[in-house]
């Protein structure tokens, strides 16, 4: 009967699972993860919310969804502009040439009256277009925010917010892709560093050691100034530098662990190396491995910015912050205050909010009991 | 003890090494190299020096091209070519900039005054108020004012220091709000005939601006090792000891824990050298201040490799030398320490 009442206790919960739950009751990390995670799926669907593309073309009775196609990377959104009756404003008796446009479009729909109809994106403008050849379109760029660009257009007379969105899903993504690659690296070699030992150390800690004194940001830049990047290229060159702290970490946790009684245990009834490594050793390891992501993805973020800025980063047209604040740096007495408050905010907004989340993990994983004594 | 520290310098060669023979091969193997750059330059000059020229191109004769690339050594095998850049370097010669014209020694010796300037002004503001804070705020810590100021650290660390010089410069610099500073720049034009007084102003008003950019790297990560040094040794038992023998709180802390506490600060002043003297690629670019960083930022968009691998040779040299400083440091001011 004694035995009856210990099987109906809940299953322990697990060291992952009561961290977890510690991190969910820190409510600004919390609430902070929950913002940042909502906006970076949101941003996937961008191709539907900020798009020059229309949702929806009704024409001649038959539906047609440019804008969708975006969403999907195996369909193609293309309209002429022949193919949806888009006449030339310059000339209204001929059929314009090229892609649909489809703000012209609405217009001209809803002046004809025939039972056509454009539903536009709800925000209808695209982060590479251009709206200098737009007839509406006065003043120089970069023009400041007003009812239609709600927070202005750059030199090229594209819209800043569009940009921005745009800009944020690429600088998220291409964070996440340089802390993910580092980490695999870096976790790899520190842990074959801390748990083979020896000569194997020796060696390799005068190899990552040239690697960590190499000043980062110069010869990142001197890499980029010479091989063109993309975003394929510039995640594996920061990657290849990034690797070295969390090496650090790796290596100084697999050297600790190695010693304890339980790895002498699992060599003592015969288990492979690759088993305690992964099986035995990792899960203890990743602490502080863990705690450190955040800051990791920070430092991606802030990279990527800097880079941009200095115009050694993601080729153009790509929508980025960086390249927004240079822009506006670079002719500040001409007063494109926009180009440079609106990037910096989004920058620091998101940051703060991993910074956030950072430190609520720490807490959770990492918890600092300090005694104070009197 | 010594023994260790000799270890450690002759173990400066084959790091500096490996370093500089990486970033050699890299710039070796460029296209658009020093000489296309060069030709570039002189087409550029032709262009605009001949009457209606049209951009004619400017026919570089062999023999001259030949001469060219033996001049930069790109007619050796590349291993050559580092060998002789090596031995060059050993003897102080960095080589000639094509850019200025000028050895490269006096073309980054020149710069180092600005750099140095306004790095050291940086680095002791930053540690005058964030130690005094970050004390402040491990003695109150949970009180209004540690939460209060540990907002500001977060976003300290949420802005990269250029990036807040130039909200600064946009807010304060008058392009569109107020027009408070000046636009960069290390000085005003003709500060030379100013007066004194005009001369010190002058001089202030275009250094608060950066150093605060400068400042703001450093600001959020020293706050917090100083309060969590502070709280972890408030902990230990020598603290409970020396309550217990009816010292005041103030005794205690100032007297014992602090001294213990400053030991992680003391051993960041070795890395500290790097940053002050290198200077910032971004907050020089921003502020248009003619430092170091600012001449490596535009020695690399010019291709003037013989600047860009002098410079990669004095941070290197820096960082490698401040990390020993560290350990010495280290050493020094905590006697438990033993490195063999």
């Amino acid at each position: 009967m004694a035995n009856d009442t210990t099987q109906v206790e809940a299953k322990p919960l697990s060291i992952l699972q009561r961290r977890w739950r510690k991190f969910k009751t820190l409510k600004r990390g919390w609430y902070s993860f929950l913002a940042l995670v909502g906006l970076y799926l949101l941003s996937f669907l961008l191709p539907i919310l900020i798009n020059s593309k229309a949702l929806v073309v009704s024409y001649e009775g038959e539906l047609y969804f440019p804008a969708v196609a975006d969403l999907l990377p195996f369909t193609e959104g293309h309209y002429s502009a022949e193919e949806l009756g888009l006449y030339d404003p310059r000339r209204p008796d001929r059929l314009m040439r090229g892609e649909a446009r489809y703000r012209l479009l609405q217009e001209q729909y809803e002046a004809s009256d025939e039972g056509n109809w454009v539903l536009l994106a709800p925000y209808p403008y695209h982060p590479n277009e251009s709206l200098l050849k737009e007839a509406s379109f006065t003043g120089h760029p970069p023009t400041k925010p007003d009812a239609r660009n709600w927070l202005g257009t750059d030199d090229r007379g594209r819209d800043v917010l569009a940009r921005l969105a745009y800009g944020f899903r690429i600088s998220i993504t291409f964070a996440l892709l340089v802390v993910a690659i580092s980490y695999l690296i870096g976790m790899s070699i520190g842990a074959t560093l801390g748990f083979f030992g020896g000569r194997v150390d020796i060696f390799g800690q005068r190899l990552v050691e040239i690697w960590a004194a190499m000043p980062f940001l110069y010869t990142v830049i001197i890499i980029s100034s010479i091989v063109q990047p993309n975003l394929k290229i510039l995640v594996a060159i920061l990657a290849i530098f990034y690797w070295i702290g969390i090496s650090f970490y790796m290596r100084g946790e697999f050297l600790r662990e190695k010693s304890k009684d339980y790895v002498a245990g699992a060599i003592s009834i015969g288990e492979s190396n690759a088993a305690i490594m992964f099986k035995h050793i990792l899960p203890n390891a990743l602490t502080p491995v863990i705690s450190f992501a955040p800051f990791a993805i920070v430092g991606g973020i802030s990279s990527l910015v800097s880079l941009d800025y200095l115009g050694f980063g993601l080729p153009h047209p790509t929508p980025s912050w960086g390249e927004l604040v240079g822009q506006g740096l670079a002719n500040i007495p001409a007063g494109a205050w926009h180009l440079v408050v609106f990037p910096l905010g989004a920058l620091f907004g998101t940051l703060l909010m991993v910074v956030f989340i950072g430190e609520a993990i720490r807490e959770a994983f990492d918890p600092k009991v300090f005694s104070r004594l009197r | 003890m010594a023994a260790y520290f000799a270890r450690r310098f002759l173990l400066l060669i084959p790091t500096f090494l490996g370093i500089t023979f990486l970033v050699f091969t890299i710039t070796q193997f460029v296209p658009g190299g020093p000489i296309e750059q060069m030709i570039m330059n002189m087409q550029a000059s032709g262009g605009e020096g001949g009457a209606g020229g049209g951009g004619a191109a400017v026919e570089i004769p062999p023999a001259a091209m030949e001469a060219l690339r033996e001049h930069f050594n790109l007619d050796k095998p590349f291993f050559v070519a580092y060998g002789i850049w090596l031995w060059d370097l050993l003897h102080l010669d960095l080589g000639v900039s094509f850019k200025y014209n000028q050895p490269v020694i006096d073309v980054i010796t020149s710069r180092f005054p600005i750099s140095i300037y306004f790095g050291l002004i940086g680095f002791f503001l930053a540690y005058s108020i964030c130690i005094p804070l970050g004390v402040f705020k491990a003695i109150k810590h949970g009180s209004a004012f540690d939460i209060g100021t540990s907002m500001t650290v977060f976003a300290g660390y949420s802005i990269p220091g250029w990036a807040l010089g130039g909200l600064l410069l946009v807010l304060l610099g008058g392009g569109s709000f107020f027009d408070v500073f000046p636009l960069g720049g290390f000085r005003s034009e003709g500060w030379e005939d100013f007066g004194i007084w005009h001369k010190m102003t002058d001089q202030v008003h275009h250094t608060l601006l950066p150093v605060l950019a400068y400042m703001v790297g450093s600001f959020a990560s020293l706050t917090i090792l100083m309060k969590n040094s502070l709280m972890e040794n408030l902990g230990q038992d020598y603290v409970r000891t020396a309550f217990a023998k009816g010292l005041s709180e103030r005794t205690v802390i100032f007297g014992h824990t602090l001294r213990n506490s400053l030991i992680p600060i003391c051993t960041g002043l070795g890395h500290a050298i790097g940053i002050i003297m290198a200077g910032s690629y971004l907050i020089e670019k921003v502020f248009n201040i003619n430092g170091i960083g600012y001449l490596g930022y535009t020695s690399i968009v010019d291709r003037d490799y013989a600047v860009v691998m002098g410079i990669l040779v004095i941070n290197t040299l820096l960082v490698l030398v401040g990390n020993i400083l560290s350990d010495v440091l280290y050493v020094l001011v905590d006697p438990r320490i033993r490195f063999s």
